[in-house]
């Protein structure tokens, strides 16, 4: 069989994006893979000491910064999964109640379209011990504890500055950023399904909340699963926000591994390290990303079945 | 020099065989229909000599040219699809130049071109229109257009009326064929519809499972059907196909289908002599039966059988006789089959010299 | 379903028929308390969203002296527009003191480039793998799915190399050109869905009548991509607006986006806090994008989804 014109042409017109991803991610991801095991410091040194070969990585699971990094992530992970139920709840009132559908998504949805650096700014202002809402809460004579009374029973919404709870001021500002995003996939789901199971529901006599939770919520779990695996993604890759809100601070209270990777390439100057911490954070997700890949392999399949 | 040629095609997609070891010759001028139900392979072999598809092994040719390794562009057809396909952003104009302006014909002759074809269509008034304002029939005549405008001498089709409906398939069989005598150019036709086949084919070339059943003009496919595949395929209502024994007595040839019904075939053109005894198939078109007694011309065979329904359509009437296990299928004149009730029994003749024989074992005609 | 009840029936003529009460009531919407409750209660998440935005604008324009007062959910005594012009013209970022208004144009200028690269090379990339027979076209979109993924990290040390070498490193070119690459995938996958769905026959109607590659894509397939373009940009000029990363790590100090800037102004430790400057210039990075948004709503949506779940 000659070879074709028509079978060349694509297939040159594919070069570029071909020679892009070959360089750029694949060798780049090979690149950083092999800088993990050498001794590179703000220069790259590529020479393996094959006796110690695993020895940045060692480094890496005894510093405290990269275990509180862990946690911090497990922590905003868990915190920014009220974004998703948060997001049904909207999605659900919104599609049961559909008076004011349309202004009701404008609003939830705006802060998409805002930076996380921004974001960071204004909640960092209103989180602002002496002049932001506490002032305000404390002005309207409310006392309280939000940090569990530690100033003796008064207003403290010193949230940014504590270690303990500076992370819980970024997870808030997480949810208020992401939590329309979810909403709207929500809704998407919500709208797929047949407004005769309402219907049917509502001649059974099965009370509203029995309904979502026992019928819609697991028609839905794709769109949560989704969800879930977006999240995760989008957690694993949080940086601005941190940087917006406390800088890694109070001390490293509220560092994450992307934090901490890109402080260990600029500050620590230290490029085996952060190659390290890099790879650590390629693992983690791939870890996220095989069910992602297995949903929408599962998809795929049931799309052409009921073709 | 046939105008289109396959030799030995096969097509083979992993480990199934669509096609297998297929030969056609189409001569210079044909209207060639390739017929048969969905699945068989019409469209595979037309995506071949489009050269939308490659063929596994074979050669086809165009006049005297192999143009088995060639791109579609360049093998000088034109094909026109079952949903028009027509470039929806562009105007009906800019559709019949697109495959033009590749040709690298000048201007002028693109204009007179688009200009001819526009006015043998009759869709002059439609040219700055885009697809999405023309109606079905419309649509269907720009992708003629588009195909008319290339000057080719093969034009394809691809099930082109499925998608119109029963009046508009009409007309446009009839302006098909119209076109077709006019500019004496070679088609191939692909459809499932026997109606457009019998009534556009010079050549028809009946497929089932990758092979070709029967290859000849519709006459010969529809008299003298070369299998019961073609014969149960062609003809609405169906052909009767019944099984029957063979019975030589005396020089005559009888074929019995039971105690009491048989039909004489004596002048039956076997291709080889018939045996006593020998398991054959019968098909019997509805059409060259009648009523004993109205009759006009000699009737062979007897058959004596109650009325199960009788459907009326106005022009015709289609008469079902109980015969065991099932029925026979009889086209009478309404105003014969006025009158008869289910139940009744009636004496029915078939037309002698019309019967079809098959073997019984091979399907093959006898 | 017979409206006649048993009993009208069993009545037969000459008795009195059962009122004909209708089986279904007809369902009027009508302003139930649960109605009412899911109205405050999304009313109220409602405020819950806007206050950062009420937040910033409302401090934008006090003074500094109203700040210092601590009312942080009053309206400004004095509606001053100081902020905003020191935000615009003054504001420092680095060691340069210029205000806000370099890296609005800085960003301006990075959009258009990185949009023309990453919009033209993805959409000749996803026309080719969706329409056209390329063997290991499944094998490079397996790839191209799992490069979406990869965080920025792993590839961040290879590029900024990269860039060096090419002498982009620290320009805006340099930033416009890893936000090509970067976006590079998913666009691809993007279009390559969009294209997948056009008719076959359409496509086998172009290569009969034209079969070039090129051709079929400019004459046939852009005019057909205006609804998935659309998506596309508002995607695409949203992120890389938004963008921090890319900006910090490779703008150097020429090309710093407008992000940048807001990030050094409201990080700084030293000297004291203008909280009004701050949400000023918070605001003005924010109006572009938001103003977008307002613009679009629905598609923007569709964007942002198209963006997460790769088309």
């Amino acid at each position: 069989m000659a070879p074709r014109w028509s079978r060349i042409a694509p297939q040159l017109a594919l070069t570029p994006a071909l020679a892009v991803t070959a360089v750029a991610f694949v060798g780049s991801i090979g690149w950083t893979v092999y800088l993990s095991f050498t001794r590179s410091r703000r220069l790259p040194d590529y020479e393996i000491d094959w006796s110690e070969w695993g020895r940045q990585y060692d480094r890496l699971f005894r510093d405290a910064g990269w275990e509180i990094s862990l946690r911090n992530l497990v922590v905003l992970g868990l915190g920014s999964a009220l974004a998703i139920v948060f997001g049904f709840i909207l999605a659900a009132m919104i599609d049961k109640e559909k008076r004011g559908e349309s202004f009701f998504r404008t609003v939830f949805l705006y802060p998409l379209a805002v930076s996380l650096i921004v974001t960071g700014a204004a909640w960092r202002w209103i989180f602002n011990p002496t002049l932001g809402a506490q002032s305000f809460l404390r002005g309207l004579g409310w006392q309280g504890g939000v940090d569990g009374g530690a100033r003796g029973g008064q207003v403290a919404f010193t949230c940014l500055a504590q270690p303990d709870t500076a992370m819980y001021a970024i997870i808030l500002a997480s949810v208020w950023q992401s939590a329309g995003f979810y909403m709207a996939l929500m809704l998407a789901g919500l709208k797929g399904i047949n407004s005769e199971i309402w219907s049917a529901a509502r001649l059974d006599g099965v009370p509203l909340w029995r309904v979502y939770v026992e019928i819609i919520i697991p028609m839905m779990k794709f769109t949560f699963i989704t969800c879930a695996i977006l999240l995760s993604l989008g957690v694993i890759k949080a940086y601005d926000v941190v940087v917006a809100m406390t800088n890694g601070g109070p001390g490293q209270s509220t560092w994450v591994p992307a934090y901490f990777t890109i402080n260990a390439l600029s500050a620590k100057s230290n490029l085996g390290y952060a190659s390290t911490a890099a790879v650590m954070m390629l693992a983690i997700t791939f870890v996220v990303f095989i069910p992602l890949v297995a949903l929408t392999a599962w998809q795929q399949r049931k799309r052409e079945a009921a073709r | 020099m046939p105008a289109v040629s396959f030799e030995h095609i096969v097509k083979r997609y992993g480990a199934v065989t669509v096609l297998d070891d297929l030969n056609l010759a189409i001569e210079d001028g044909d209207f060639l229909v390739l017929l048969g139900p969905s699945g068989c392979g019409k469209t595979t072999l037309l995506n071949l000599l489009a050269g939308l598809l490659e063929v596994t092994e074979g050669r086809i040719t165009i006049g005297d040219r192999d143009v088995t390794d060639l791109d579609p562009k360049d093998r000088g057809l034109a094909m026109v699809f079952q949903s028009y396909a027509l470039y929806p952003t562009k105007t009906v104009r800019g559709n019949l130049r697109f495959g033009l302006a590749a040709s690298r014909l000048p201007r002028d002759e693109q204009e007179r071109r688009i200009a001819w074809a526009a006015r043998l269509l009759q869709i002059e008034p439609l040219l700055d229109r885009k697809p999405a304002q023309l109606s079905g029939g419309q649509r269907q005549r720009v992708a003629i257009g588009r195909a008319l405008v290339k000057k080719v001498g093969v034009f394809l089709f691809d099930e082109p009326l499925s998608n119109l409906d029963a009046k508009l398939r009409t007309e446009m069989r009839l302006e098909i064929k119209k076109l077709h005598d006019e500019l004496k150019s070679t088609v191939v036709y692909v459809t499932h519809d026997q109606i457009e086949a019998m009534t556009m084919a010079t050549k028809i070339a009946v497929m089932d499972a990758g092979v070709i059943q029967q290859f000849g003009t519709p006459d010969e496919i529809y008299e003298r059907p070369a299998n019961l595949f073609v014969a149960g395929f062609i003809g609405a209502p169906a052909m009767n196909l019944r099984p029957a024994t063979l019975r030589l007595a005396a020089g005559r040839v009888e074929a019995v289908f039971a105690p009491g019904a048989a039909l004489d075939v004596t002048d039956y053109p076997f291709a080889a002599a018939p045996e006593d005894g020998m398991a054959v198939i019968a098909g019997l078109r509805p059409e060259h039966f009648d009523l004993k007694g109205a009759a006009s011309g000699p009737l062979a065979g007897s058959f004596t059988l109650p009325v199960r329904s009788t459907e009326r359509t106005g022009s015709d009437a289609t008469l079902y006789l109980a015969f065991a296990p099932d029925h026979l299928a009889l086209r009478i004149s309404p105003d014969r089959a006025g009158g008869l009730q289910p139940g009744d029994r009636v004496e029915v003749g078939f037309q002698a010299g019309k019967a079809n024989l098959f073997d019984a074992r091979s399907g093959r005609r006898l | 379903m017979s409206q006649i009840s048993v009993s009208e029936r069993a009545a037969g003529a000459g008795e009195v028929p059962v009122s004909r009460a209708p089986v279904f009531a007809r369902l009027r919407k009508r302003i139930t308390p649960q109605s009412i409750a899911v109205l405050v209660f999304l009313g109220m998440c409602a405020l819950f969203f806007c206050i950062p935005l009420y937040v910033v604008v409302v401090t934008s324009f006090k003074t500094m002296d109203q700040i210092r007062e601590g009312a942080i959910f009053a309206l400004p005594q004095v509606w001053s527009l100081e902020a905003w012009d020191h935000a615009w013209n003054r504001a420092c970022s680095g060691i340069r003191c210029d205000g806000l208004k370099v890296g609005f144009w800085n960003s301006v200028a990075i959009l258009f480039p990185s949009l023309i690269l990453s919009i033209a090379l993805s959409m000749v990339t996803g026309y080719a793998l969706a329409l056209w027979n390329v063997r290991w076209a499944g094998t490079f979109l397996f790839v191209l799915f799992i490069c979406a993924f990869v965080p920025f990290q792993i590839i961040m040390y290879p590029l900024i190399v990269m860039t060096t070498t090419l002498k982009v490193y620290g320009t805006l070119w340099g930033v416009a050109l890893i936000h090509a690459i970067l976006a590079m995938p998913v666009l691809t996958l993007i279009f390559r869905n969009y294209y997948k769905d056009i008719p076959t026959e359409i496509m086998s109607a172009a290569i009969m009548d034209s079969g070039s590659f090129w051709r079929i894509f400019f004459e046939i397939i852009v005019p057909m991509s205006g609804n998935i373009l659309i998506v596309i940009l508002i995607l695409q000029i949203t992120s890389i607006w938004n963008d921090y990363l890319i900006g910090v790590t490779f703008g150097g100090l020429a090309g710093q986006p407008m992000t940048v800037n807001l990030a050094n102004l409201i990080t700084i430790s030293t000297g004291t806090t203008n909280y009004a400057h701050n949400m000023a210039a918070a605001l003005l990075t924010a109006i572009p994008p938001l103003v977008v948004y307002f613009l679009v709503g629905k598609l923007f949506v569709q964007g942002v989804t198209a963006g997460a779940i790769k088309g």
